[in-house]
């Protein structure tokens, strides 16, 4: 039965569907682009406000489908404001482009709805109807700009590789269906599966049990490593990067990683529980997983390295990124979890700051660009920003460039920045967990992955290029004002917090 | 309160610097040195006034600020701080000084930056927290490799990159001990903790405290730097504009030093003692190593760079020795070689400027047309290679003494390292200044007198009357 306070714990949602209908209302009315954007706004900020109260809220149980807790409302702010960054920047992004864009705007809330419902879910049916509305939807969003010579490819590989994964994943969770007989994740923990296990099964079948499940469990774990771009799965990364509108490379950056870790927490920590309870032995699993990690970790800055392209790049540096973050899987008591979760947290709230703040630049650095020269020679390619093209913009653009450093050294994990306090957080799990192999790996990953985050950084300052260059390049690079203090706050929010972490640790509980 | 004032008005100054540069040019420079001049005005008379004892740490300030984790932001300082603190001040002034001309473009920018990395060296050299020392490291780092990479000579992106990827490398170990440390602290007491004076009433078990001290170890000996992890510093020392070197080897190798002392020597004595045969052999290669690079350089900036790591062999293996005239020993080096380095970096500035080249082959015969030059730059190459009368013959007499009671057979290894500096010492001085006169250079104009007298002056002093140093470090127990 739905009282009261389980409409009140998933309104956010409702709030996001009830407006998918409203806009397509309005599309229908009307087709303005203006209008849509102003619409998607609104419903996010409403999500957002009535998002507020669940932090205080107990872990509220909706049905067996959804359980929403602090951590979720926590993720569903940060898929909120993200999809709130990507709306405003949108907007300038597709104002260069012709056509009216109502259909973007609709896949972008349900690209938001699928990842809100995704870290709500308590169940794999909610996480499969999630997991489903965002691929799904992303694959439109991915291959929207019909005219860009990238479109179709990109469009392509996301659409098969992301419809395999999802097959994968649906096959993981058919075995571990087979086993359990229940399809939610709490089911897991709870002394009835226990009791069913051991009752309907001699227990000299207990060790096979676990091998289904295992197999299991590793399939699902292949859907979502796709999603997260994990070494071996992250080949589809820097084409699909490159190859989108910036708008939505940033919604693969943030919304859709944020969600999918968050579900894979979600589900694992529920899964150790299971292992406690002497069912599964998941240590073959965690080494699996820790090779992953450190691969990713490696291979990811590596990859990087040799890029001139920026989005392809980031798309490396995000391959590395979650590898850092696979190391809170790795906790093994139970003590330790709620520590792991709210080291996840802080980090994907750096990265994903991080992450808006390089793409607004890219976004902002673009248009400004193609508006700059004429229409003609910049028609397909403006996307296309290699850090070439950043030379000298800490000379033209103060502002613009102390964005891209913050941001940057936030990738880094350098000091002033939150990337640096959430790098402290994975230390610290790593160091109380004695995973030092996972610490070593980390260290050589950002010692490589300093050479490329230093090379965006020394390109800003560099002098030659304005000398040698066209004259476009050497005069100032005037911002609108909106931009401006857009960028002027995303700087501010990014280095406040990175002085003052407490405020958002005030957010995810303390030790 | 009155580090964090230093601190926080090192950095207004530089970002009012940075502003008034675009309104005046010309106006950062000034800034830069009167709030420099301030600030350290300020900073000896309130530790006068203040008439406390500072032969123990004495906390200063000590505020919550990262409460998930117990961090707290904590200075304090005793004398060794007192010591570094005051040398960073005045090679503070020497780095504006000699600055003074050869930055012309982004001047503002380059202000600030330089007072920003003055800022985190204070920072680190007073931080008793150990996640803000961590932090000031690091923060200090920044503004540094900006000022290679922007206002360096020819290879300044390399050499930047690689300053900056050795020491980030190299802290994250550091910072992985730290955790650890921390983790003891909780594991033992209950609580988190980083600060440092808790961590001195820890019993760490030796086998955890070997592998953590490694860590502390590895960060301060890229610093310091000591043979392997050397192959940063001649490349960021060659590459970094005058007062980046100055400032390199005046101050910065001294934060690996203060480290060493104070987080891997007072903290983990066991350990450490038992790692000292490693560290002293570490220390002996670097004097030797350094000694024979330094004569096969024909650059003038990496021969003072490679002259600089053997300078800080000396300091390390004074530091492991474990004896306290060793010590006293170690703190006058450092303080010595501040002064001695930087002002061979400033005279390679100096050179540059007239003959835009670093290289000893371009130069010879300054001596007929600079004398006064010459004569600096033959008491500096006499500093350098421990002439009596300046203090680095008192600070590497005092270690290799120290040191001798301990471990003999390295002393007497390192004591070779004395003539090598004779012979590189002589090399620079004879190649540069005597000769047959290549090119007439002008001779030092007032203000690079200020800098290289100052400087002289100082040697002088320390050299005739160590006491100034030494009576502060006499009472401390090994």
């Amino acid at each position: 039965m739905i009282t009261n306070i389980m409409i009140h714990a998933i309104l956010p949602e409702l709030i996001i569907s009830f407006g998918l209908v409203l806009s397509m209302l309005l599309i229908a009315w009307q087709r303005s682009q203006r209008m849509i954007q102003f619409l998607t706004l609104f419903i996010l900020i409403c999500a957002l406000v009535a998002n507020i109260p669940l932090f205080d809220m107990d872990v509220t149980q909706v049905t067996s489908l959804i359980k929403v807790d602090t951590y979720s409302a926590f993720t569903f702010m940060l898929i909120g404001l993200s999809g709130v960054v990507v709306t405003l920047l949108s907007g300038q992004y597709l104002r260069t482009k012709t056509e009216v864009h109502d259909e973007y705007y609709l896949l972008l809330q349900l690209v938001i709805l699928g990842a809100s419902i995704l870290v709500v879910s308590d169940h794999f049916a909610s996480l499969f109807l999630g997991f489903e509305l965002l691929s799904i939807a992303l694959v439109g969003l991915v291959g929207y700009i019909r005219e860009d010579k990238y479109s179709v490819e990109t469009g392509f590989k996301y659409l098969i590789l992301s419809a395999s994964a999802s097959s994968f994943m649906l096959l993981g969770i058919a075995f571990i269906y087979s086993q359990t007989g229940d399809l939610s994740f709490v089911y897991h923990t709870g002394i009835v599966s226990g009791e069913l296990l051991s009752a309907d099964l001699p227990t000299g079948n207990v060790p096979q049990q676990s091998v289904v499940l295992l197999v299991g469990s590793l399939l699902f774990f292949i859907g979502i490593a796709f999603k997260l771009s994990l070494v071996p799965f992250h080949f589809w990364t820097p084409d699909v990067y490159q190859g989108s509108s910036t708008p939505v490379t940033m919604i693969l950056a943030t919304i859709s990683k944020v969600a999918m870790f968050t579900v894979l927490m979600k589900y694992w920590f529920s899964w150790l529980s299971y292992s406690e309870a002497g069912l599964l032995d998941h240590d073959n699993f965690i080494k699996l997983l820790s090779v992953v990690a450190m691969l990713s970790m490696v291979f990811g800055n590596s990859l990087a390295l040799m890029q001139t392209n920026i989005k392809r790049l980031l798309g490396y540096s995000s391959v590395a990124h979650m590898g850092y973050l696979l190391i809170v899987l790795m906790v093994t008591s139970s003590q330790s979890i709620n520590f792991a979760w709210q080291s996840a947290l802080f980090y994907l709230a750096a990265y994903v700051l991080a992450s808006l703040s390089i793409f607004t630049v890219l976004i902002v650095y673009s248009s400004q660009r193609s508006s700059g020269s004429d229409k003609l020679t910049s028609s397909s390619t403006d996307d296309d920003i290699c850090i070439a093209d950043l030379n000298g913009l800490f000379w033209r653009n103060k502002t613009l460039a102390c964005l891209v450093i913050l941001s940057v050294l936030s990738l880094a994990g350098i000091p002033l920045t939150m990337g640096f306090i959430g790098k402290f957080y994975l230390l610290t799990v790593a160091t109380q967990s004695e995973l030092w192999w996972l610490i070593g790996a980390l260290i050589i990953g950002s010692g490589i992955g300093l050479f490329y985050y230093l090379r965006i950084i020394f390109a800003l300052f560099t002098t030659e290029a304005a000398e040698s260059s066209v004259n476009e390049k050497n005069k100032k690079l005037e911002l609108r004002l909106t931009s401006h203090l857009f960028i002027i706050v995303l700087a501010v929010v990014g280095l406040f917090f990175g002085i003052f972490p407490d405020m958002i640790t005030r957010f995810i509980g303390t030790l | 309160m009155m580090l964090t004032i230093v601190m926080l008005g090192l950095i207004a100054a530089g970002g009012l610097g940075w502003y008034f540069e675009s309104v005046k040019a010309q106006s950062a420079r000034w800034i830069a040195l009167f709030s420099i001049l301030g600030l350290a005005t300020f900073f000896i008379v309130s530790v006068i006034s203040s008439g406390a004892d500072y032969s123990e740490l004495n906390v200063l300030v000590r505020v919550p600020w990262i409460s998930a984790f117990n961090i707290e932001y904590a200075l304090a300082i005793d004398y060794l701080s007192i010591i570094l603190l005051s040398l960073t001040f005045f090679l503070a002034l020497i780095c504006v000084l000699v600055s003074w001309e050869e930055i012309q473009t982004n001047a503002g920018f380059y202000y600030f930056n330089l007072l920003a990395a003055i800022a985190g060296i204070i920072g680190v050299f007073c931080a008793v927290d150990l996640f803000l020392f961590f932090f000031f490291w690091e923060v200090m780092l920044l503004p540094m490799t900006a000022i290679i990479a922007i206002w360096g000579h020819e290879n300044r992106h390399f050499a930047a990159i690689k300053f900056f990827i050795f020491t980030q490398v190299s802290s994250l170990l550091m910072l992985v001990s730290i955790i650890a440390m921390a983790y003891i602290h909780y594991d033992q007491t209950g609580l988190i903790s980083f600060f440092y004076q808790d961590w001195l009433l820890l019993d760490i078990p030796l086998e955890k405290a070997r592998y953590i001290m490694l860590g502390f170890f590895i960060a301060f000996a890229v610093k310091l730097p000591s043979v392997p992890v050397h192959s940063w510093l001649p490349d960021a020392h060659t590459q970094a504009p005058t007062a980046g070197s100055v400032l390199l080897a005046g101050v910065l190798l001294k934060t690996g030093a203060y480290g060493l002392i104070r987080f891997v020597i007072f903290l983990f004595p066991q350990a450490s003692q038992e790692f000292a045969p490693i560290a002293m052999v570490l220390a002996v290669v670097s004097i030797l190593y350094g000694a024979k690079m330094a004569f096969a350089q024909e650059d003038f900036k990496r021969l003072v760079a490679y002259s600089s790591i053997s300078h800080m062999g000396f300091v390390m293996l004074a530091l492991f020795a474990f004896n306290t005239l060793a010590y006293q020993g170690a703190v006058i080096t450092l303080v010595a070689h501040g002064l001695s380095s930087a002002a061979l970096f400033a005279l390679a500035g100096m050179i540059y400027n007239r003959i835009h080249s670093r290289n000893l082959k371009d130069m010879g015969g300054f001596w007929h047309s600079a004398p006064r030059m010459g004569g600096f730059a033959l008491a500096f190459a006499g500093a350098a290679f421990g002439l009596p009368g300046l203090a680095n013959f008192v600070g590497e007499f005092l270690s290799l003494v120290g040191a001798y009671q301990v471990a003999p057979v390295f002393v007497i290894l390192a004591a070779f390292g004395l003539i090598g500096s004779a012979v590189y010492g002589m090399m620079l001085f004879q190649t540069s200044f005597q000769g047959p006169p290549t090119t007439v250079v002008k001779d030092l104009s007032g203000r690079e007198l200020l800098i290289v007298g100052s400087l002289f002056m100082l040697l002088l002093v320390f050299g005739l009357y160590p006491n100034a140093v030494l009576q502060y470090v006499q009472g401390v127990q090994l």
